[in-house]
C-alpha cells in the first residue's frame, strides 16, 4: 500500500512539473465547452437561399418575404433565371434556390394549382432534408393564409378538417444542442483523459527506460498499475469538475439530478477507459502507438454511443454492438442525470453494465500486463 | 557460497539466439565482470538473472531462488542498474532518493535518514533539490547506484555503469565497488573498460551468445602470455571470429 | 542534398513498415470508419418504444392509431394508461414518447378546422426527439390526405436535389473523412514522431548530424504525408465502389488540393512539436489546436451557417474548412478550377502562411 502512494506522489510530481499541461488538462475543458456549445448546433438554421421570381406579381412577392424573414433561411437575393441559380448552387454561395413560375399569381386564383420549384444542394442530405421540411412548413402556412383571404377558397376551407400534431418536449423543451453536446462532451473528456494518458503514461516509462528499473524492484503488478491509474482518476475528476462548471458558468446550464450520482456512474465508466488504456500500454512499443490505439477505440465508441446518432438509427447488427460500448450506458445515464435529474435506482442496469465491463476490461488488461520485458 | 548459479542458459529471440547455453557461478563476496563484445549477450544474461525476461531453456537460480518461478522473490534481493540511464530526470535528486526508497517498501523514518545519508555521501546536498537532468553524468551514475541498493540487497547487476563516466569519477565508482564487495554483496558486473576488468576477481568473456573464457584475470593473462586485459579480450574475441 | 533527404526517408519508411501495428491500424481505421459511416448512419429510425394513449375510443381514433402501429417506426409497448402516471413513464425510460388522443376526437374532427394530438417526448436526447416529432408530423399528413381527399392546396413545391438526389449520407461524409484522416495523420503522427526524438534523447544525436535539421524533420514527414495520401486515395476508391460516391470533377485538381492541404497539416505538426516538450502535451496540444477545430468548426459534420457568426469568421482561417468546400465541389459537383479558385487561394494562403511560422519557429528553437 505504501509503495502506491509513493508512485502516486511522483505521477503528480512529474504532472505538477510540466506547466503547459496542467494548463492544457484545465483550458481544454473550457475551450471545449465553449467552442462546441456555441458552436455546435444540431439545428439547422439560416441555410443560404436565393429566389428566382419570374411572376414578379404581389403574391410571388409576398412568397419572397416569407422566406426572408425567418430564422431558417438566410436570404442571400433574387436571382434572375435557373440557370444562375443553379450556378450559385455550383459555387456553393446558396444551398437551396426557390423558383416562382411565370403566371404564378393568375393560376393562383385560378385554381390552377401552380407547381414551385425549389433546388436543393443535397450534399449533406441530413441539412436538405431539414430545409425542404422548413420550406414545407412555411409555405403551408402562407397557404393557410391565402386560402382564408380568398373567398373561393375559404369556402371550401370550411370543409377541412385537419389533425395537428401538438408535441411536449420534455426535460429539453426548445431542444437545444447545447443541452446534448454539454453532457455528451463530459463523457469523452473522461475518455480522453484516461483512456490516452493512461497507455502514454505506461509506455513513456517503457520508452525511456524508467519502466525496466520500476520491475525489477519488489513492486507488484497491481501496485504499478494503481500507481498510474489513481493520479489520472484524480486528474479526470478534477476535469469533470472543471467541465460542470464551465458548463454552468457559461450556459447556465446545471445538472438536475444528483452530483454523487454522476460521480459514482463517472468512476464505474473510467473502470473500463482506463483498462482500454492500459491494454494500449501492453500492446504499443511507443507512445504514438498507444495514442493511436486508444484513438481507434475512442472513434468506434463516439460513434456508436448515440451521442450524435441515435442508437435507433443504426441497423440492428450495429445496435447488437452498441451494446459492448461502455460510452453507450454513460452517455444515457449522464443525459438522465443532467437533464431529468434521475436517481441512482433508475440507472441500475446502465450501472451494472458499466461496472460488469469495467471491471472486466481492467482486471483483463491488468493481467496482460507483465512485468517483464518481452 | 554460491549465490547466482547458472547451467546451460539459453535465450532466443526468434530464430536468433542471443545467449547460448552459458553455464557459470558466482560466489558470495565476489566482483564478477562479465565482458563482451557489443551484441554478445550480456544485458540478455542480465535480464534473465533478474527476472525481468523469461529463459527460454536451462536453469538458473539467484540467491536461492529460481528465475522461472520465484522471480518476486529475487528482486527482494537484488539491486540492478540497466544499461540505460533510470533515474527521473523531470525529478530533483532527493525525490528520486525518496521514490525508490517508497519503492523498496522502507519505513518513512528508514528513507528520510538514508536519503541524508546518501546525499551526504554521494556529495550531493547541494544539488538535492535540483532536476536530476541538471546534474553532471559521473554524479548519475553513482546516484543511480546507490538508489539500486536503498533496500540493501545482497547481489548487485550492474550493466555497464561506468559508460560515459570521466576517469576520476569512475575510479570513485569502483572504491564504492569494493567497499561494497567488503560488506559481503555480490557484484556482477559488465564494461567495456579493460582496466576495470583488472578489478575483478574473475571475469568471463562472452561472444555470440557463448562463454569463452572464465577465469581470474591473471590466469587469463598468463594463458594468453600478455600483461593486460586489454590484450587478452582482443586474442579471445579476434582469434574465434577468424 | 537531396541523397540526404532520400536516405532519411528510406529510414523512416523502414521505421514505419517495421511498425506493423501502427501500420495495420492507419490503413484500417479509415476503411472501419467509412463503413461505419456508410452503414451505420442511416437517416431513419426504428422501434421507438411508445405508448398510445387512446382516450377517444372512436372508429376515427383507432383509424389514426391503425397509421401509427402499422410503420416499424414505433414499438407499441404500451396502451391506455393513466395520465398521472406520464411524467414517471418518461422518468423512468419505459417510453421514449406518448401519443395521447384526445377524447373529443372524432367530434373535433368533425366541426373544427383543426384537431389538436398531444405527444409526449422524451427530449433528453434532442436528434431522436426531432425524428420523432418530424416523423409524427409526415403521419398526420398522410391522414389528412385521406381524410379530405377534395383537399387541394393552392400550389405545391416540387423538390428538386442536386448532387445527391437520394440524400446519402456517405457523399457528405466520404470527403469529409479524407480531410480529417489526412490531418490525423500528418499533424497528430508527425509531431509526436518528432517530440518522442527530443523525449528519448536521439534529437540532440540529430542536431550535431551535418545535415540541416530541417531535412531531417521533412524526411520524417514524408512517408506520413504518402501514407495520408495512400489512405484518402482508399477512401475515394472504396467510397466510388461500395458507395458509389463519384469523382466527377478533375482527379489532377483533387491531387493537387490535397497535396497544398497535406502541406498545411505538416506546418501544425511541425508547430506542435517545436512548441512542447513530452509527447503528452503534444498529442494534447496537437488535439486542441488541430483536430477539434478540424471536426467541429470545418462544417465536416455540423453546418457552418448554423453558427454565430464568430464561429463562422473564425472557421475561415481552419484549413479544413476551404479543403472540404474543395473536395466536395470536385467530388460531387464536378468544380472546375474556376470555381473553387477562392477556396483554392485561401487554403494555399493559410499554408504559406503556416509553413512560414512553423519553420522560422522551429529554426528559432534550435539556435
Ligand atoms: N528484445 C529483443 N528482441 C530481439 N533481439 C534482441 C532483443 N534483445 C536483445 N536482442 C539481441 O540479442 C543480442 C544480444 O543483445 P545484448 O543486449 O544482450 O548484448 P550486450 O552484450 O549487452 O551488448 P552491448 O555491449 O551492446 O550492451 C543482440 O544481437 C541484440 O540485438
Ligand atoms: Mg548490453
Amino acid at each position: 500500500m505504501q509503495r502506491i502512494l509513493y508512485l502516486i506522489q511522483k505521477e503528480f510530481r512529474q504532472i505538477l512539473r510540466e506547466k503547459t499541461f496542467i494548463g492544457l488538462i484545465f483550458g481544454a475543458p473550457f475551450i471545449q465547452i465553449v467552442i462546441l456549445g456555441f458552436a455546435i448546433t444540431t439545428d439547422v438554421n439560416h441555410v443560404p437561399l436565393a429566389i428566382v421570381d419570374y411572376d414578379q406579381s404581389q403574391m410571388s412577392t409576398r412568397l419572397s418575404d416569407a422566406f426572408s424573414v425567418t430564422e431558417s433561411f438566410e436570404f442571400e437575393g433574387n436571382l434572375n433565371s435557373e440557370q444562375e441559380a443553379v450556378q450559385a448552387l455550383d459555387h456553393g454561395r446558396i444551398k437551396m434556390a426557390i423558383i416562382i413560375p411565370d403566371n404564378f399569381e393568375r393560376d393562383l386564383k385560378m385554381g390552377i394549382h401552380p407547381v414551385i420549384q425549389a433546388v436543393v444542394d443535397g450534399v449533406d442530405g441530413n441539412s436538405a432534408g431539414v430545409a425542404m421540411a422548413y420550406l414545407n412548413q412555411i409555405s403551408i402556412k402562407l397557404q393557410k393564409e391565402w386560402m382564408q383571404e380568398t373567398g373561393g377558397l375559404s369556402a371550401r376551407m370550411r370543409q377541412v378538417h385537419l389533425t395537428a400534431i401538438e408535441p411536449r418536449m420534455q426535460y429539453n423543451a426548445s431542444l437545444e444542442s447545447v443541452n446534448n453536446i454539454v453532457p455528451g462532451i463530459l463523457a469523452t473528456m473522461i475518455m480522453l483523459i484516461t483512456a490516452f494518458l493512461t497507455g502514454m503514461s505506461i509506455v513513456r516509462e517503457r520508452e525511456i527506460g524508467t519502466l525496466e528499473q520500476l520491475m525489477v524492484t519488489p513492486i507488484r503488478n497491481y501496485e504499478l498499475i494503481l500507481g498510474k491509474v489513481l493520479p489520472l482518476i484524480v486528474v479526470a475528476f478534477l476535469l469533470l469538475n472543471v467541465g460542470i462548471l464551465a458548463a454552468g458558468l457559461i450556459f447556465g446550464l446545471w445538472m438536475k439530478g444528483n452530483i454523487f450520482t454522476l460521480y459514482f456512474m463517472s468512476l464505474l465508466f473510467a473502470l473500463s477507459t482506463l483498462g482500454l488504456g492500459i491494454f494500449a500500454s501492453t500492446v504499443a512499443r511507443t507512445q504514438q502507438q498507444a495514442m493511436f490505439i486508444a484513438y481507434f477505440f475512442m472513434i468506434f465508441a463516439i460513434l456508436l454511443s448515440g451521442f450524435f446518432i441515435p442508437i435507433e438509427n443504426m441497423p440492428p447488427f450495429i445496435q447488437g454492438i452498441t451494446y459492448l460500448n461502455p460510452l453507450r450506458y454513460f452517455i444515457v445515464v449522464i443525459r438522465e442525470i443532467y437533464l431529468k435529474g434521475t436517481e441512482m435506482g433508475l440507472l441500475w442496469k446502465e450501472g451494472l453494465a458499466m461496472g460488469v465491463f469495467g471491471l472486466a476490461t481492467f482486471i483483463l488488461s491488468s493481467l496482460r500486463f507483465q512485468k517483464r520485458l518481452e | 557460497m554460491v549465490t547466482v548459479e547458472v547451467e546451460n542458459l539459453t535465450r532466443t529471440f526468434g530464430k536468433f539466439t542471443a545467449v547460448d547455453q552459458v553455464s557459470f557461478s558466482v560466489q558470495k563476496g565476489e566482483i564478477f565482470g562479465f565482458l563482451g563484445a557489443n551484441g554478445a549477450g550480456k544485458t540478455t544474461t542480465i535480464r534473465m538473472l533478474c527476472g525481468l525476461l523469461m529463459p527460454s531453456s536451462g536453469t538458473a537460480s539467484v540467491a536461492g531462488f529460481d528465475v522461472y518461478t520465484q522471480p518476486e522473490n529475487i528482486k527482494k534481493n537484488i539491486g540492478y542498474m540497466s544499461q540505460r540511464f533510470s533515474l527521473y530526470e523531470d525529478l530533483t535528486v532527493r525525490e528520486n532518493i525518496r521514490f525508490y526508497g517508497g519503492v523498496y517498501g522502507l519505513s518513512r523514518p528508514q528513507i528520510s535518514s538514508k536519503t541524508d545519508e546518501l546525499l551526504e555521501f554521494l556529495k550531493l546536498q547541494d544539488q538535492a533539490d535540483a532536476l536530476t537532468a541538471s546534474i553532471p553524468m559521473g554524479w548519475k551514475q553513482r546516484l543511480a547506484l546507490s538508489t539500486a541498493m536503498l533496500h540493501d540487497p545482497p547481489i548487485i547487476f550492474l550493466d555497464e555503469p561506468t559508460s560515459g563516466v570521466d576517469p576520476v569519477s569512475r575510479k570513485n565508482f569502483w572504491l564504492l565497488i569494493y567497499r561494497l564487495a567488503e560488506q559481503g554483496k555480490t557484484i556482477f558486473v559488465t564494461t567495456h573498460f579493460m582496466d576495470e576488468a583488472e578489478y575483478c576477481n574473475r571475469v568471463s568473456i562472452m561472444r555470440d551468445g557463448a562463454i569463452i573464457e572464465l577465469e581470474k584475470p591473471q590466469t587469463l593473462k598468463t594463458k594468453y602470455n600478455v600483461n593486460t586485459m586489454q590484450d587478452v579480450f582482443m586474442q579471445v574475441v579476434e582469434k574465434k571470429s577468424l | 542534398m537531396n541523397r540526404i533527404l532520400f536516405s532519411i526517408t528510406k529510414k523512416e519508411f523502414w521505421h514505419i513498415i517495421r511498425d506493423y501495428q501502427t501500420l495495420i491500424i492507419i490503413i484500417l481505421m479509415p476503411i472501419l470508419m467509412l463503413l461505419l459511416f456508410g452503414y451505420a448512419v442511416t437517416l431513419e429510425m426504428r422501434q421507438i418504444e411508445t405508448i398510445l394513449v387512446d382516450q377517444s375510443h372512436t372508429p376515427q381514433s383507432r383509424a389514426f392509431l391503425d397509421d401509427i402501429t402499422s410503420t416499424t417506426f414505433f414499438k407499441i409497448t404500451d396502451r391506455d394508461v393513466p395520465e398521472k402516471e406520464f411524467e414517471h413513464i418518461l422518468q423512468q425510460r419505459k417510453a421514449r414518447c406518448i401519443i395521447v388522443i384526445p377524447a373529443d376526437f372524432a367530434r373535433s374532427l368533425e366541426t373544427q378546422p383543426e384537431t389538436n394530438i398531444q405527444v409526449l417526448v422524451d427530449a433528453s436526447d434532442p436528434n431522436a426527439a426531432n425524428y420523432i416529432r418530424n416523423y409524427l408530423i409526415q403521419i398526420s399528413a398522410r391522414f389528412n390526405f385521406k381524410l379530405n381527399p377534395q383537399l387541394k392546396m393552392p400550389f405545391s413545391v416540387e423538390p428538386r436535389i442536386l448532387y445527391n438526389p437520394d440524400l446519402k449520407s456517405y457523399f457528405f461524409f466520404v470527403p469529409g473523412l479524407v480531410a480529417v484522416i489526412i490531418l490525423l495523420i500528418t499533424s497528430l503522427l508527425t509531431s509526436i514522431a518528432i517530440v518522442r526524438e527530443k523525449e528519448v534523447g536521439t534529437m540532440e544525436q540529430i542536431l550535431v548530424s551535418p545535415v540541416h535539421p530541417l531535412q531531417i524533420v521533412i524526411g520524417k514527414m514524408i512517408p506520413y504525408t504518402v501514407i495520408g495520401l495512400i489512405d484518402s486515395i482508399l477512401i475515394l476508391i472504396m467510397g466510388r465502389f461500395l458507395f458509389g460516391v463519384p469523382v466527377l470533377g478533375s482527379p489532377w485538381l483533387l491531387l493537387l488540393s490535397l497535396i497544398i492541404y497535406v502541406l498545411s497539416g505538416l506546418s501544425f505538426g511541425l508547430l506542435v512539436s517545436t512548441i512542447t516538450e513530452s509527447q503528452q502535451v503534444a498529442m494534447l496540444t496537437a488535439m486542441m489546436i488541430t483536430l477539434l477545430p478540424t471536426l467541429m468548426l470545418s462544417g465536416f459534420i455540423f453546418p457552418l451557417k448554423s453558427m454565430p457568426l464568430i464561429f463562422q469568421y473564425l472557421s475561415n482561417v481552419v484549413p479544413a474548412t476551404h479543403f472540404l468546400t474543395i473536395i466536395r465541389g470536385i467530388l460531387l459537383k464536378g468544380s472546375s478550377l474556376m470555381d473553387i479558385l477562392p477556396e483554392m487561394g485561401a487554403l494555399t494562403g493559410i499554408t504559406i502562411l503556416l509553413l512560414a511560422i512553423s519553420i522560422r519557429k522551429f529554426n528559432m528553437t534550435l539556435e
